[in-house]
């Protein structure tokens, strides 16, 4: 269980959040809505410990984060499978050596082994003909699956954190990218056969301004204005809020023919 | 009033965070250029890496390196002989040109031009590493940002500064030979003879000493400022602005430093 106890968090003179407090299980599929600026990837950054608060305290599992030190944040945050902004792929290094990065960094797996678990990792997130490129020759969606891929080699996650996974997509690699976190989070999906990730229901969180995409894939909503939450709830409790700037965001979805 | 009185608590904060941030960023500095340094013998050993930068700095840097001191060299000599010959010195020429090359000129013209252009490197990539979220990915995978990053740059200059200078000092001292045999019309072997006179021990080890200073000087500064870049593209053309500026200055500096101590601990006399 991730748990913001009064998180404050401020960079410089720009006070990001005041007194953030919720708690989300790992099971749970989340969305968190906002406008740009707003602290979204701060949070994301918050609960894996890049950063830390100025005041209040994080726990995940019931261990307090916010003093531990990089080596002991190591543990924590194999728990977690994140996939920042943009994908953020090395550009220095190709998809494969992308994908493989943990897998060389961690394990004695010989040359053959790295590469085949490299192409199942890739099957599953459906880019394996990418496999020799780099992420320059990629598109927007390739980066987003290569990166989801090298998150998942990374270690057995219990709950994926995605920071704008459909941003700067077109609606159709938007939603295959929906769909694949959905089939990432389903038990128990992938099939243990293809390439052995366990599935299990793990949650996620994902980060996002795009109310449309949140809607395909999550089933509790929060939605970040002003370093507060104004919102927590349900799709129901979403879609009939009476709270205008939420109502402002929804305007994405009455586009859509009925 | 109440908003006069706002603005002044305001930039009373603002002072207060610049303050903050400054000792901070020093403090930051230190952590780095210490743990990049300790880095180079404690695991995990970032090899591919070292190697990878120790190509970037050397192989790039050559050409560039060797022109810019051949004509530093022709320049010197030039002006030497022309001035000494007036005094009727132009014997000294050679001296000169070898002492100002291999003690000051080599080793300062090498670090600039290893500022310029592997500092710019080292600054705008790891600030694009910063910006896109490449170097929280590493911590988040466990991997030490400044084991991983820092360390074979500081390594990578250590090792091809003082080589790059060792060859920028040589073709120097070849453009000095060139200048004073072919247009000023000194004996060849005279150049060379007194060339070697001012090879000496406490002459090559005050030039050898610069370079490696410097490398370390400028792989810590640049890394440290590509490190903090922040926002967007033109945060990262002040980064590296500033990386290049920063290291300049600094080379400039440090090198008179060094060289007070080093004429000091040599026991030349002043
Ligand atoms: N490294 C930093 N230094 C200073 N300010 C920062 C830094 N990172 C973010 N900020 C500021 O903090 C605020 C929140 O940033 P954050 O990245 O969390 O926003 P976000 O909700 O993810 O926005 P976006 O949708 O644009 O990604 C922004 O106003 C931003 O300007
Ligand atoms: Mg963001």
């Amino acid at each position: 269980m991730i748990l913001f106890d009064k998180v404050w968090f401020s960079y410089g003179t720009r006070q990001v959040l005041k007194d953030l407090s919720f708690s989300i299980e790992f099971k749970e599929k989340v969305a968190i809505l906002g406008g740009s600026g707003e602290g979204k990837t701060t949070i994301l950054k918050l609960i894996v410990g890049l950063i830390k608060p100025d005041s209040g305290k994080i726990t995940i599992e019931g261990e307090d984060i916010t003093n531990k030190t990089e080596d002991e944040l190591r543990g924590v945050r194999m728990k977690f499978s994140i996939v920042f902004q943009e994908g953020a792929l090395f550009d220095s290094l190709n998809v494969k050596e992308n994908v493989a990065f943990c897998l060389r960094e961690y394990t004695k797996m010989s040359e053959d082994e790295t590469d085949k678990r490299v192409r199942e990792l890739l099957q599953i997130v459906g880019v394996e003909e990418a496999i020799e490129l780099m992420p320059e020759e990629l598109s927007g969606g390739m980066h987003r699956r290569v990166s989801i891929a090298r998150s998942l080699a990374a270690c057995e996650p219990k709950m994926f954190l995605y920071d704008e996974p459909t941003s700067g997509l077109d609606p159709i690699n938007a939603d295959n990218i929906c769909k694949l976190i959905l089939e990432l989070s389903a038990p128990p999906s992938p099939p243990l056969s293809k390439g052995g990730i366990k599935g299990g229901g793990r949650g996620f969180i994902i980060v996002t301004h795009k109310v449309f995409d949140a809607m395909k894939v999550a089933d509790r909503f929060m939605f970040l204005k002003d370093g507060m939450i104004i919102f927590d709830g349900n799709k129901g409790e979403l879609i009939n809020t009476t709270i205008p700037e939420i109502q402002l965001f929804m305007v994405e979805l009455n586009l859509k023919p009925l | 009033m109440g908003q006069g009185r706002q603005d002044s608590q305001y930039l009373a904060k603002m002072k207060k965070v610049k303050i903050k941030e400054l000792i901070s960023g020093l403090q930051d500095f230190y952590l780095l250029s210490l743990r990049g340094l300790v880095g180079i013998i404690r695991k995990p050993f970032y090899l591919k890496d070292t190697i990878e930068q120790m190509d970037y700095a050397g192989a790039g840097t050559f050409l560039i390196i060797f022109l810019v001191s051949l004509f530093v060299g022709m320049a010197l000599s030039l002006q030497l002989s022309a001035e000494l010959s007036r005094l009727g010195l132009k014997m000294y020429t050679g001296m000169i040109v070898g002492i100002s090359v291999i003690r000051e000129l080599g080793p300062v013209v090498a670090a600039l031009v290893f500022a310029g252009r592997v500092g710019a490197g080292m600054a705008s990539e790891l600030g694009s590493m910063v910006l896109g979220h490449q170097v929280d990915t590493l911590r988040v995978f466990g991997v030490d940002p400044i084991k991983k990053l820092v360390t074979p740059r500081i390594l990578s200059s250590l090792l091809m500064l003082p080589a790059l200078t060792i060859i920028g000092d040589a073709v120097s001292l070849f453009g000095g030979y060139y200048i004073a045999v072919f247009v000023s019309h000194q004996s060849s072997t005279f150049y060379w003879s007194s060339i070697r006179e001012v090879l000496t021990f406490e002459n090559v080890f005050a030039g050898a000493v610069k370079p490696f200073i410097f490398g370390y000087l400028i792989a810590c500064i640049c890394c440290y400022t590509g490190l903090s870049t922040k926002g967007g593209a033109i945060g990262l053309r002040r980064s590296t602005t500033r990386a290049v500026v920063t290291s300049i200055i600094m080379i400039i500096v440090s090198d008179f430093i060094l060289t007070r101590i080093l004429l000091y601990a040599l026991g030349f006399p002043v």
